[in-house]
C-alpha cells in the first residue's frame, strides 16, 4: 500500500515537473509581453524531435525524406541540452514572425493569442510533414548504465521516471537562482516590473524580451526531450497537450509567478496521479476541476499577486 | 429552379464516354485519414493505395484482350474526424467519382458512409472493422475483417502455450469506440475459455504514461495481460509493462497491427501475439507482389495489414469494374446506371488479395478464408522486427470461401 503510493506520488510528481517546466516558458513571456505565447506547445514538440535527431535518430519511411538522420549520434544528455538550445532559437524566430510586427504597432493582445496559435500549428504541421505521423522512441540504450528500473522504499519506479524528476528539478533550480541572483536575471525581473521605468535605468528591454523568448523556449524543448525519452514521441502533436496543461498550470500557480508555476505544476501533477485508473476518464476533469476552484478562492491563482489597475 | 439546378449539378446522370474517347477514366475516390491522429493508418493506406495503381496500370494486356477502362485515383483527406470524412465524400459525389473507398475510421464510416448511399455511390471499406458498417446499406462493403472474427485467435494461441493460465489482466482505451468494443471481444473469448479477469485497467485514447494502472494490475500477479488500444499507446504500454518487471505472455488486439509499434515498443515487442487478416509469410504470386512492390518504395517500409487492406480495397474495384469493360462496356450507360452495376458486379466477383482470396456477402461483408496468429519477432538491435506467422486459421464455414479453387478468379493477374 505504501509502495504503492510512493509510486503514484513518483509519477505525479515528475509529470508535474514537466508541466511546471511549460508553465515556467508561459511564465517567462507573459511576464515580460503580458501575452501567452500559444506557440509553445509546437516548441515542446520540436524539442522531442530534435532530441531525437541529435542522437543519431532517422526519419521513418513516412516522413519527406525516409531514411535520413544527421551525421552524428550524441549522447543523450548532451542531445538534450543541444536540442533545448536549439528549441529556444526556434523560439527566438516564432517570436520575429509572431510576435515583432504586432508589437511595433501596438497591436491587441488577442492578435497575440492568434498569431501565435497559428505559428504553433505551422510548426506542428511542418514537422508532421518532416517526419510524418508514427511515432518515434529513442534508442533502448538511451540511459545505459541505468537499470529499467529501480527500487524506492519496496516501490518499483521506472528509471526514467527519477531521471525527468532530478532534470525538471535542476532545471527549475538554475532558473530561480539566474532570475533571482544574477545581473541579467535581475535586469529581466525588471523588466517585468515596468518596461518602462527599466528602460529609463538603462536596460535593453527588447534584449530581455528576446532572451525571455529564448529561455522559454528551451524550457520547452527540455520538456519535449524528457517527455520523448519517458513514453516516446506518439507523434507531432505530443506536445500540444503539455501546453495546455502548462496554460492550466500558469493559471493555477498564478499568471507571471515563478514560484506560483512550480508549485501549480506539481499540484497538477500529483492531483492526477491520485486518480484511481478505473477513472482515468476523469483525469482531466479533476485536474480542471482543482484550477476552477482555486480560481474561485483565489482569483489571482495560488500565488499569483492580485492586480491593482493604476489610474 | 433549385431542383433544376440541382439536377444538372447531379454528375449521375451524365452519360459515361466510351474507352479510347478522351475523358474515358473514371475516377476512384480514397477518402483516408492524411492528418489527425489516424494518420498514422492513413499513411500506410495511401501506401496501399498508390501500390495498388501503380500495379494494376502495369499490368500486360494479353493479345486480343479488349482494351481496358482507364481508372484514376483521387486522394482525399478525411481527417481522424467524421466532419472532415462527411466534407469529403460529399466533394468527392460532386465531382463524379464511380466508386469511394474510405474513410478510415469505423465512427467516421457511420457518419460518411450514409452519404454514398443515398446517392447510390459504392464504398469500400478498407480498414472499418466494426459492427454493422456493410448494413449500412446495399452500396457499403468492406475488405476489413469483423474484429469479432479475428480477435478470439490469439487469446487461444497464447491458451494453447501455457494452458495453466488463470489470471489474466485486460487493459483497453476507454474512449475509443473501437478498443472499448474489442476489449468486449477479447473478454467474451476469455469467458468462453472459463477465465474471467482479474482486473480491467481503463485507459485513454491519449495516454502514454501507464505506471499507474499497470502498477495496479501487477499486484494482482497476472499470467497474460490482453491489450486493446492504439498504435503508439500500446507500444508505449508493453514497453513499460516490461520495464516494470511483468515477464508473461501479451495479447494485442488490431490496434496494434501495424509494423509502426517496433520502434516504440523495440525489443521489449518481442513475443507479443496477435491476430492478424494478413501475413507477410502468405506465399501467393499477389501477395510476393505487394511485398516486393512494398520493400521498393521506401527503403526499410515494412509491409502491415491496414496497406494490404487498401491494396485490396484498390484491386476488388479494379477487378469488378475491368469484368464490366470486358462483358460490352459501360456504353449507354449513364454514370449513376454504372454505379449501380459496378456495385452488383463488385459483391458477385471473388478476388486473389494479398489477404488471401476473397469474396463478398450479398450485404457487403466481407467472406475471408484465412486469418492468422502472429508473433512479433524484434532483430537483435531491437529497431526493427516481423510478424512471424505461429499459425493460421479457417475463417468460420458459415463465411468461408465456397471453395478454394473457385476462389481465385480467372481475371485475376499473374504475378509480376
Amino acid at each position: 500500500m505504501i509502495e504503492s503510493l510512493l509510486q503514484t506520488l513518483l509519477n505525479g510528481a515528475a509529470s508535474g515537473g514537466v508541466y511546471a517546466l511549460v508553465a515556467l516558458g508561459y511564465t517567462l513571456v507573459f511576464s515580460v509581453l503580458g501575452v501567452i505565447n500559444f506557440a509553445l506547445g509546437a516548441l515542446f514538440s520540436l524539442g522531442g524531435y530534435l532530441t531525437y535527431l541529435l542522437m543519431g535518430g532517422r526519419i521513418s519511411a513516412n516522413g519527406a525524406l525516409p531514411g535520413w538522420g544527421l551525421p552524428l549520434a550524441l549522447p543523450f544528455p548532451l542531445a538534450l541540452l543541444l536540442a533545448a538550445a536549439l528549441t529556444g532559437l526556434a523560439s527566438l524566430v516564432v517570436e520575429q514572425l509572431a510576435f515583432a510586427p504586432l508589437r511595433r504597432r501596438n497591436a491587441e493582445p488577442l492578435l497575440y493569442l492568434i498569431t501565435s496559435l497559428g505559428a504553433g500549428l505551422v510548426l506542428v504541421n511542418l514537422l508532421q510533414m518532416l517526419m510524418g505521423a508514427e511515432g518515434y522512441a529513442f534508442p533502448a540504450n538511451a540511459l545505459a548504465g541505468l537499470p529499467a528500473a529501480v527500487m524506492v522504499a519496496g516501490a518499483r519506479i521506472r528509471s526514467v521516471q527519477v531521471l525527468l524528476l532530478a532534470v525538471c528539478a535542476a532545471a527549475v533550480l538554475a532558473l530561480t537562482l539566474w532570475l533571482e541572483r544574477s545581473r541579467g536575471g535581475r535586469a529581466l525581473r525588471a523588466v517585468a516590473e515596468d518596461a518602462t521605468t527599466a528602460r529609463l535605468l538603462g536596460i535593453n528591454s527588447d534584449a530581455m524580451l528576446r532572451l525571455a523568448f529564448l529561455l522559454s523556449g528551451a524550457l520547452a524543448g527540455l520538456g519535449g526531450g524528457l517527455i520523448g525519452v519517458s513514453i516516446s514521441l506518439p507523434g507531432p502533436y505530443v506536445g500540444i497537450g503539455y501546453g495546455l496543461k502548462g496554460l492550466a498550470v500558469l493559471v493555477l500557480g498564478g499568471l507571471g509567478s515563478v514560484p506560483g508555476a512550480i508549485a501549480g505544476g506539481l499540484l497538477m501533477g500529483l492531483a492526477e496521479a491520485l486518480v484511481p485508473s478505473q477513472a482515468s476518464g476523469w483525469r482531466d476533469a479533476l485536474a480542471f476541476a482543482i484550477l476552477f476552484a482555486v480560481l474561485l478562492l483565489r482569483p489571482s491563482g495560488l500565488l499569483g499577486r492580485r492586480l491593482v489597475e493604476k489610474v | 429552379m433549385l431542383a433544376i439546378l440541382g439536377q444538372q449539378a447531379d454528375p449521375s446522370a451524365k452519360p459515361v464516354a466510351p474507352v479510347g474517347s478522351s475523358g474515358s477514366a473514371l475516377t476512384i475516390g480514397a477518402v483516408i485519414a492524411l492528418t489527425g491522429n489516424a494518420n498514422l493508418y492513413g499513411q500506410d493506406q495511401r501506401l496501399g493505395l498508390d501500390l495498388a495503381r501503380r500495379w494494376s496500370e502495369s499490368l500486360p494486356l494479353a493479345p486480343g484482350d479488349p482494351p481496358r477502362r482507364p481508372l484514376k485515383l483521387q486522394l482525399e483527406d478525411g481527417g481522424s474526424d467524421e466532419a472532415t470524412a462527411i466534407a469529403a465524400f460529399n466533394l468527392l459525389i460532386k465531382q463524379g467519382v464511380l466508386a469511394l473507398i474510405g474513410p478510415t475510421l469505423s465512427q467516421q464510416a457511420f457518419a460518411a458512409d450514409p452519404i454514398a448511399q443515398r446517392r447510390g455511390v459504392p464504398v469500400v471499406a478498407p480498414s472499418n472493422t466494426a459492427k454493422g458498417i456493410p448494413q449500412i446499406g446495399p452500396f457499403i462493403s468492406r475488405v476489413s475483417a469483423q474484429s469479432s472474427v479475428i480477435a478470439p485467435l490469439s487469446i487461444a494461441e497464447a491458451l494453447r502455450r501455457d494452458p495453466a493460465i488463470q489470471r489474466v489482466a485486460v487493459f483497453y482505451a476507454q474512449d475509443d469506440a473501437y478498443s472499448a468494443a474489442e476489449v468486449l471481444i477479447f473478454q467474451k473469448a476469455l469467458k468462453a475459455r472459463g477465465l474471467a479477469p482479474v482486473t480491467v485497467q481503463r485507459t485513454q485514447l491519449a495516454d502514454n504514461d501507464f505506471q499507474i494502472p499497470i502498477t495496479a494490475a501487477l499486484q494482482l500477479q497476472p499470467q497474460l495481460v490482453v491489450i486493446s488500444v492504439q498504435a503508439v499507446a500500446g507500444g508505449n504500454l508493453i514497453r513499460q509493462l516490461r520495464e516494470l518487471g511483468y515477464r508473461g505472455q501479451i495479447v494485442v488486439g488490431n490496434g496494434l497491427n501495424t509494423p509502426n509499434i517496433y520502434p516504440i515498443c523495440q525489443r521489449w515487442c518481442d513475443g507479443i501475439l496477435i491476430a492478424q487478416a494478413y501475413s507477410p509469410e502468405l506465399d501467393t504470386p499477389i501477395n510476393r507482389t505487394f511485398l516486393r512492390l512494398v520493400r521498393g518504395s521506401n527503403p526499410g517500409q515494412a509491409p502491415s495489414q491496414i496497406a494490404a487492406q487498401a491494396w485490396s480495397s484498390y484491386q476488388v474495384l479494379f477487378e469488378a469494374v475491368q469484368r464490366l469493360q470486358q462483358r460490352g462496356g459501360f456504353e449507354g450507360l449513364n454514370l449513376g446506371q454504372t454505379r449501380a452495376a459496378l456495385m452488383e458486379e463488385l459483391l458477385a466477383g471473388r478476388y486473389d488479395t494479398p489477404l488471401g482470396p476473397i469474396h463478398f456477402q450479398k450485404d457487403g461483408e466481407l467472406v475471408q478464408g484465412r486469418f492468422y496468429v502472429a508473433e512479433v519477432r524484434m532483430d537483435p538491435g531491437g529497431r526493427t522486427g516481423r510478424f512471424a506467422l505461429v499459425g493460421d486459421a479457417s475463417a468460420p464455414a458459415s463465411s468461408a470461401p465456397a471453395a478454394t479453387s473457385a476462389a481465385t478468379p480467372a481475371a485475376s493477374p499473374p504475378e509480376r
